[in-house]
């Protein structure tokens, strides 16, 4: 029984990791209708840069945080200004190359300027915590507690102001928001900017927590658009159960049966739940 | 005090309104008839800023608002209660009726919902439910409080009685009459003309894009081509 609650407390963290990154996946689709294939590479460039501050630099790791969010914040609304907007009315295949030539970009950038190690973000986190025989490491504690932070002021802000609202207008029906007065133009913007700024948390839990290296962006979104998908294209609770069920799942995998297979199994319960429920766990039939 | 002339749109390659003109004064209720593909909503739609004019220009109050951005369109005064209600369905009906003061920064945004909700008293009753779930005639009304919201000077409605029972027809006919009594301007675009004729005080007959004839409500209705084409008399 310890082992389980063991694992599913590893589960939540990383499931954590792929709750943020999912949402910042959906809101993006949600209002463009574009998988953003690159956001996995541009998360992870949030982690090198905090890696670089800390280490390169002698930043406090708050202060090395803080400032690859602002950074992640304008990397967003270049992404839009950039590279969809140019082709938001023309053929969706565009957008999708646009997309997948934005990942090797970001990953190419990467490489030059951080390097092919893998690297880890040193922080001084060093306590464990003991619940019962249930161990907690405090690094872990606090990328669970962030995460929850993170999601909890994101659900805020998309049902209790009113550019959130505006935001879910454009995802419901773009036209119809246009007539409330709502701003098709910077609504992208506000989007982009605050899905790179939770994918540039995610980049640092990830360097923090494991380690980051070329492609394991690619493999991130690749698990942040199976958490969509899971939860229910669109959906924001569909993107935290599916996060959570898909980190728990790989834990459980992981730690019960083989981590080598953990992928295969996590994506064979994907699979599963989908042949049940086709629209997705929280997803509107 | 909606002045459009010689307008004309196009969607790619084809010109589906071909040069028109018509005018709205203060505190008129103008309808536009026609026959289904005649027209009438891309002319709308030109209005609101949905589509770009490519000729023409469109006025109000004075102002040019031609191929202006559509929310900056709703910030000059006018909102559209558009074809097929368009409401956002997976908000409730009391986040609907919020958005529709998305533009406004006063503080009486939550006496309007109240005013909203004493109007449409069904709309109370389904405040906290998804506005997807509502009935036809529900999401009529509630894209009509929405757009009552704005506090705009003109209201643009296209086609509010498309779909409805005869029962809830009447009643969206009765609310029309209601907002031109609160002083709004009103431009109407109904298939139901008879309902559309009765309303108005001018109306403009469309046909493959052009403006065929405009007169009174009570002219167009006595109007020989009018009555056969689409009284059914
Ligand atoms: N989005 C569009 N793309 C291409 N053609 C369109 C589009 N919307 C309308 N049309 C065409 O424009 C013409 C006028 O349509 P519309 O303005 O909807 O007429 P009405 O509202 O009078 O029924 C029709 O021939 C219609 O097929
Ligand atoms: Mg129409």
């Amino acid at each position: 029984m310890v082992e389980v609650l063991q694992q599913i407390i590893n589960g939540i963290a990383i499931g954590g990791v792929y709750v943020l990154i999912a949402l910042g996946l959906t809101t993006v689709f949600g209002i463009l209708g574009i998988a953003h294939f690159a956001h996995g590479s541009v998360s992870m460039f949030g982690g090198y840069l905090t890696f670089f501050f800390v280490t390169s630099w002698g930043f406090p790791l708050l202060l090395a945080i803080l400032i690859a969010l602002l950074v992640g914040l304008m990397l967003g609304v270049l992404i839009e200004l950039l590279a969809y907007r140019p082709v938001r009315d023309a053929n969706h295949i565009n957008a999708f190359i646009v997309a997948l030539g934005l990942t090797m970009m970001v990953e190419g950038i990467n490489l030059e300027l951080f390097g092919h190690e893998q690297v880890v973000i040193p922080t001084d986190f060093s306590r464990v915590f003991n619940f019962g025989g249930v161990t907690i490491p405090e690094l872990r504690l606090y990328v669970i507690l962030a995460a929850a932070l993170l999601i909890a002021a994101m659900t805020v802000f998309v049902e209790r102001t009113k550019t959130g609202q505006a935001i879910r207008a454009v995802a419901e029906n773009r036209d119809a928001a246009i007539l409330m007065g709502v701003n098709v133009k910077t609504i992208p913007l506000v989007v982009f900017a605050i899905s790179t700024a939770l994918g540039v948390c995610a980049g640092v839990m990830v360097g923090s927590l494991f380690a980051i290296a070329p492609g394991i962006g690619e493999g991130l979104v690749v698990k942040g658009f199976a958490v969509l998908i899971l939860g229910g294209l669109g959906s924001i609770p569909g993107a935290v159960v599916g996060g959570l069920v898909l980190g728990i799942t790989e834990a459980l995998a992981a730690g019960f049966i083989s981590s080598a297979y953990k992928d295969v199994i996590a994506f064979v319960v994907m699979i599963s739940v989908l042949l049940f429920r086709p629209q997705g766990l929280m997803g509107k039939a | 005090m909606l002045n459009v002339s010689n307008l004309r749109v196009s969607y790619g390659a084809i010109e589906v309104i071909h040069g028109i003109d018509l005018q709205v004064n203060q505190g008129e209720c103008v309808a536009l008839i026609g026959a289904n593909g005649a027209g009438k909503s891309s002319t709308l739609k030109a209005i609101c800023g949905l589509v770009p004019a490519t000729a023409g220009t469109i006025e109000f109050e004075g102002q040019d608002i031609t191929n202006q951005s559509g929310h900056s369109i709703v910030k000059a005064g006018i909102t559209m209660c558009p074809e097929g209600r368009q409401v956002f369905p997976q908000m409730t009906t009391l986040q609907n009726l919020k958005m529709g003061a998305y533009p406004r920064k006063d503080a009486e945004q939550a006496a309007d919902v109240e005013e909203m909700m004493d109007m449409f008293p069904i709309l109370r009753d389904r405040a906290g439910q998804a506005a997807g779930t509502l009935s036809g005639g529900e999401q009529e009304m509630l894209a009509i409080g929405r757009a009552l919201m704005a506090r705009p000077k003109l209201c643009i409605f296209d086609e509010p009685s498309l779909g409805l029972a005869p029962k809830i027809v009447a009643e969206v006919g009765e609310t029309i009459a209601r907002v031109k009594e609160m002083g709004k301007t009103i431009l109407l675009v109904e298939q139901n003309s008879a309902m559309a004729l009765r309303l108005a005080d001018r109306a403009y007959l469309f046909e493959a894009g052009e403006i065929v004839l405009s007169g009174t409500g009570a002219e167009l209705q006595s109007h020989p081509d009018v009555a056969k084409a689409y009284l059914g008399h």
